[in-house]
């Protein structure tokens, strides 16, 4: 099951245009709301039609601008599954299920095997209203699938639920991917949700798909500024390459030097202005032996906030001989040993395999 | 009711008096209530003492009026539907030039005197109307003073409460669930009738029995419209109109069709209430 999609379109203020392809797998949408993520599932169902581009749902083609084809959401045998679920309060849950199975013959085993599938067997007789959200949501998967729905359209389905059974229905979906060899689209804008579900994630932002890549790249490589900031990058330092000769870059940065990895694919020289990302797990503390000087790519500073949140610890740290503010990331049990509640001075090292080099993006109207 | 002690502290202090705001409350409440059941009562009254109530619901112009009331309004409650549902739809969910005016209009009958609705129909519909004189002309046909025209007038005058009810019904109804409907392959009318109309179903029902008790009791405009001839135009408020002009139905008829259709009023309220009660329903 694949997907290849381009869209353009505008609707009032709000321009979109995004091109991306899927296959056997979970593509996470990921972005702030009104990032475009939505539309994206809305136009592939079919319920909002582009201005321009080309949507292929496994070889047949949906909607194509030039030639004219736009099918109707009936005959694109999409299952998409909106936020608030929309599950038909008046059927029952067998009913609902059997909403989207056209054919007579087989109807009711092919009901059983999706309620035996999502684990919902039981509830078959039920109406939606009587059912805990976690059985809602199963039975809105079901729902989506029972079309033998070509690509699944996720708008953050999990949103209004507990953690708890967040993280279940997540292992459910991850089961249903391997079991069914489904196309999952998944609309999120929580960073753990896309990092824990993901093959692959598209960063959405203002209508734009930002990046597109495999989730560890994402996380890790950010393509700019602004998708390490939606990514949750806490450390992004604007600086200047001053030397590109070697096999690591160096990069200044309020006036120290760091050398940093040589991004894969861009091209940077001498001079030229760029961000340095860096994620706030990836700083290492050590500690300031006597007399040790700072060595390469570490910086003496002081913890001046910090913030506990049980499994981790957030440390703000400014540094004593100048040089950019770092935030450090530390699970609790470091923490602990570390003996970082007393101790306030560290040295804090930034390995280059992890200093991220970004080209600097244009200011806007530039 | 306050306690002693309350009452002695707010008459000290001087703050409100609680209890002659009761008691005129009370009062008033109460006189507007006997001023709403004295009429009702002195009908009930009326109709016992006379005796012959049921005789008189016998009499041909009783009986005309009786079937012609209860077929006319039935068929306009079908017109309605057929004709308003569509309107209904169009205005909760559409999104077309002049939707504003159009919504203004389809309320208009419901603030208008039926009367005026009458003239209006007249001038149009009528002899010398702006449809109605070519059409005889041409055809030799005309709706005036016809069972049609009966149907016409209260169909103008009721109508609207079932599309403004029906209208309400389906912008309350979420369009998620048909926009789901239609991804699961269901056409815009299956989605219509299994997703929509159940949704607002306890809307459109309200509707249907405002529509229906709207007609029933339809007077002015029938009255100037289709005129007040028994057996054809003569529904039950005419008939009871014309018992005091001196029909042989007399008093007693018109105390015992009034009596039948403060019966009916009486059920509509109730079926309107349970209707209303399972409408408001917690999902």
């Amino acid at each position: 099951m694949s997907i290849e999609f381009a869209a353009e379109l505008r609707v009032g203020t709000f321009s979109y245009s995004a091109e991306f392809a899927a296959k056997d797998e979970i593509l996470v949408l990921f972005g702030h709301s009104g990032a475009g993520k939505s539309v994206t599932l809305q136009v592939i169902a079919g319920l909002l039609r582009p201005r321009g581009g080309r949507i292929v749902l496994d070889g047949d083609v949906a909607f194509d601008a030039k030639s004219g084809i736009n099918l109707p959401p009936q005959a694109r045998r999409t299952g998409y599954v909106v936020q608030d679920l929309a599950l038909f309060p008046h059927l029952t849950v067998a009913q609902n299920v059997a909403f989207g199975i056209a054919a007579r013959a087989g109807r009711e085993e092919r009901i059983a095997e999706l309620l035996a599938k999502l684990r919902i067997a039981e509830l078959a007789d039920r109406r939606p209203r009587s059912l805990s959200g976690g059985q809602q949501q199963r039975v809105a998967l079901a729902r989506a699938l029972a079309r033998d729905a070509r690509i699944l359209l996720l708008d953050e389905p999990f949103s209004a639920l507990d953690e708890a059974l967040r993280s279940t229905l997540r292992q459910e979906l991850l089961r249903l991917r391997s079991d069914l060899g489904l196309t999952i689209l998944f609309v999120t804008h929580d960073l753990r949700e896309a990092h824990l579900l993901a093959d692959r994630i598209a960063v959405f932002d203002g209508g734009r798909i930002l990046q597109i890549t495999d989730r560890e790249t994402v996380f890790r490589r950010p393509a700019s500024r602004r998708v390490a900031e939606l990514t949750g990058v806490a450390n992004i330092f604007a600086g200047r390459i001053a030397e590109s000769g070697g096999t690591d870059l160096v990069v200044a940065i309020e006036g120290r030097r760091f050398s940093c990895a040589r991004p894969e694919g861009s091209a940077v020289a001498e001079g030229d202005d760029v961000d340095v990302a860096i994620r706030a797990e990836r700083v290492n503390l050590r500690r300031l032996a006597a007399g040790a000087t700072e060595m390469e790519n570490t910086v003496e500073a002081v913890i001046n906030e910090e913030f506990a949140y049980g499994a981790t610890h957030t440390l703000r740290c400014e540094p004593t001989h100048g040089g950019p503010s770092i935030e450090a990331e530390l699970a609790s049990r470091p923490y602990e040993v570390l003996g970082v509640a007393t101790q306030k001075r560290w040295l804090l090292e930034m390995p280059s395999a992890d200093l991220h080099v970004m080209p600097k993006e244009r200011a806007p109207g530039a | 009711m306050p306690g002693n002690g309350r009452e002695e502290m707010s008459r000290a202090t001087g703050i409100g008096s609680d209890r002659s705001a009761a008691v005129a409350v009370a009062v008033l409440a109460a006189a507007f209530a006997i001023f709403f059941i004295l009429p009702f009562a002195g009908l009930v009254d009326r109709a016992l003492d006379e005796g012959g109530t049921w005789d008189a619901l016998r009499t041909s112009e009783a009986r005309d009026a009786l079937v012609l009331s209860l077929w006319t309004s039935s068929v306009t409650v079908v017109l309605a539907i057929a004709f308003g549902t569509p309107v209904a739809y169009l205005l909760a969910r559409g999104h077309f030039p002049g939707r504003a005016f159009v919504d203004a209009l389809i309320d208009l009958p419901i603030v208008l005197p039926p009367t005026v609705a009458g003239v209006a129909l007249l001038t149009a519909f009528g002899r010398r109307g702006l449809i109605g004189e070519p059409l005889e002309s041409l055809t030799g046909y005309s709706v005036s003073f016809s069972s049609v025209a009966v149907v016409m007038a209260q169909t103008l005058v009721a109508a609207p409460f079932y599309v403004r009810a029906a209208r309400s019904g389906f912008a309350a109804a979420d369009p998620q669930l048909e926009r789901v409907a239609y991804t699961l392959g269901a056409s815009r009318l299956r989605a219509f009738f299994r997703i929509l109309v159940p949704q607002a179903g306890p809307a459109l029902a309200a509707g249907i029995i405002l529509c229906w008790a709207r007609s029933i009791g339809e007077l002015g405009a029938t009255l100037i419209f289709a005129g007040n001839l028994q057996g054809k135009t003569q529904t039950m408020p005419l008939a009871i109109i014309q018992a005091f002009e001196g029909s042989s139905l007399g008093l007693a008829g018109a105390i015992s069709l009034s009596l039948f259709l403060l019966v009916v009023a009486l059920g509509v309220l109730v079926v309107f209430r349970l209707v209303a009660a399972r409408g408001g329903e917690p999902r």
